[in-house]
């Protein structure tokens, strides 16, 4: 009977913790941009397009095809934000999980051939390093920096290359030379490590 | 690939990476539907995964919010979604609230098979209390029932731009038979186990058939959903080939009516060729 209690359903989820005020913001902005707010807008771009192009960027590589994705992604915000809902997750996340996804299908679509498996058999664990002009690093990017180096080597290789990379979880496994099962297992407890070392839950 | 539900639960981690192929990420979607605290893992290691977009921040070409700005001019926005947050809590609240009320019921006077609660009688008992709805199997798996039926409404964000929009369309519609000030459940165990709950407005002639704990079926057969009336059948849909639960809305519906399910050929059928493995009568 209590599984149909709706507290108890909500209890279940975890509140994003993080930049409390500055979610808040962002959740008050893409309500103004919902409503067409140009203005709001900017303020929204202003603080999203690094992040946005920084990770297209990582995981595409190609300038001008990172570039056509971030704008593709900025505009999707504006043309949805009004399906954004703050109850089911902050607006960075709501954001960069479109960028992210957007680029990994982006790779996945164009790699399906045989060039990707190449590109995977000859790219060594430590390429995604490589990003140039990053900006200054944000308080929260830094503090993700020192949680992802708390990491075992095998959690942290697995999730950036996941993510960063773009590798989908056999794929990292191969790069690895790992076990799929030991794969997801890594991917999830290194995440999870991640989420409370940054205090993602309240 | 072939993931048990308990090796399912493994790959939220993943998914939060989008470091699923599209087949797995089906697969685990479909999963999240009826994992409640999958969903919870999922929307946590999202924010983490965030984080490590925003550590990888990078300055964009210059000319990007040039062009970008310039685009929002030219770009027509999305309307809200039928049923915002707000309708949505609402909406929630209702749909446990007419459950309870459901499951509450429990006066034995009357031997029919299915079972019906309106939003009217509320917690009034309505006949039919079968032994096997005290089961503590059957009770769940209609609480399991309403958590798909809530978790259809509300859990969009994971999913691909496609899928969000036609899930959205299903649930809007959904959402409407569920806000309908006349909705009431009907319910009734299905032959071979599981059962079917029928969420019902005759106002607006569509009726929501939620289905849990489907016995599995051979590779090339599948459950069919019918709206059955004194002039024939006609197909609502199949339920999912891979868990055999669905959540499907019946429009045209009229008092009299009966929802039923049908064992059929894996592609579905235009008649039902089976004895229905369950039936629930829209009564009045």
């Amino acid at each position: 009977m209590h599984h149909m209690n709706r507290p108890e359903i909500r209890a279940a989820r975890p509140d994003p913790g993080p930049a409390e005020g500055e979610a808040q913001d962002l959740a008050f902005l893409l309500a103004q941009v919902a409503r067409g707010d140009h203005q709001a807008f900017e303020a929204v771009y202003g603080q999203l397009a690094g992040p946005v192009y920084g990770v297209v960027r990582q995981v595409l590589r190609d300038p001008a095809q990172s570039e056509e994705v971030a704008q593709e992604v900025l505009l999707e915000v504006w043309r949805s934000a009004s399906r954004f809902d703050p109850a089911r997750g902050s607006g960075v996340a709501w954001v960069l999980t479109m960028a992210h996804r957007r680029a990994v299908d982006r790779v996945r679509s164009e790699n399906a051939g045989s060039r990707r498996e190449q590109k995977v058999a000859s790219e060594t664990a430590t390429e995604y390093d490589d990003v140039a002009d990053t900006v200054e690093t944000s308080l929260e990017g830094q503090r993700a920096r020192r949680c992802l180096d708390s990491l075992t080597d095998l959690q942290g290789e697995s999730i950036k290359l996941a993510y960063y990379g773009g590798y989908s979880y056999p794929e990292v496994a191969q790069l690895l030379g790992v076990a799929l099962g030991t794969v997801k297992t890594r991917i999830r407890d290194g995440l999870i490590r991640m989420r409370d070392c940054m205090g993602v839950m309240a | 690939m072939k993931a048990l539900p308990d090796n399912m639960h493994v790959l939220t981690g993943s998914y939060a990476l989008d470091a699923l192929d599209a087949q797995e990420r089906a697969e685990f979607e479909r999963h999240l539907q009826h994992c409640p605290s999958c969903q919870a893992e999922v929307r946590g290691l999202r924010e983490t995964a965030a984080r490590l977009a925003i550590a990888r921040a990078a300055q964009p070409p210059a000319q990007l919010e040039q062009r970008v700005l310039a685009a929002t001019y030219r770009t027509r926005q999305l309307p809200p979604q039928a049923g915002g947050r707000l309708r949505w809590d609402l909406r929630q609240t209702r749909l446990a609230r007419l459950f309870a009320g459901w499951l509450a019921a429990d006066q034995s006077d009357s031997s029919q098979p299915h079972r019906s609660v309106r939003r009217s009688d509320r917690g009034r008992g309505t006949g039919w209390s079968k032994s096997w709805l005290r089961s503590p199997r059957l009770v769940g798996a209609v609480a399991a029932a309403s958590v798909a039926v809530a978790v259809g409404l509300g859990i969009t964000q994971v999913s691909t731009q496609h899928q969000l929009d036609s899930a959205h369309a299903t649930s809007a519609a959904i959402a409407k038979v569920l806000d309908a000030p006349d909705a009431r459940i009907e319910a009734a165990p299905a032959t071979a186990g599981g059962a079917v709950t029928v969420v019902v407005s005759d106002l607006q002639r569509e009726a929501v058939v939620t289905t849990s704990g489907m016995p599995p079926l051979s590779a090339s057969r599948i459950y069919q959903v019918w709206v059955m009336s004194s002039s024939g059948a006609r197909s609502v849909g199949l339920l999912s080939s891979t868990d055999h639960v669905g959540q499907l809305l019946a429009s045209g519906v009229r008092p009299g009516d009966q929802i039923g399910i049908t064992v059929e050929p894996s592609g579905g059928t235009s008649h039902p060729t089976t004895t229905p493995v369950a039936t629930v009568p829209l009564t009045t």
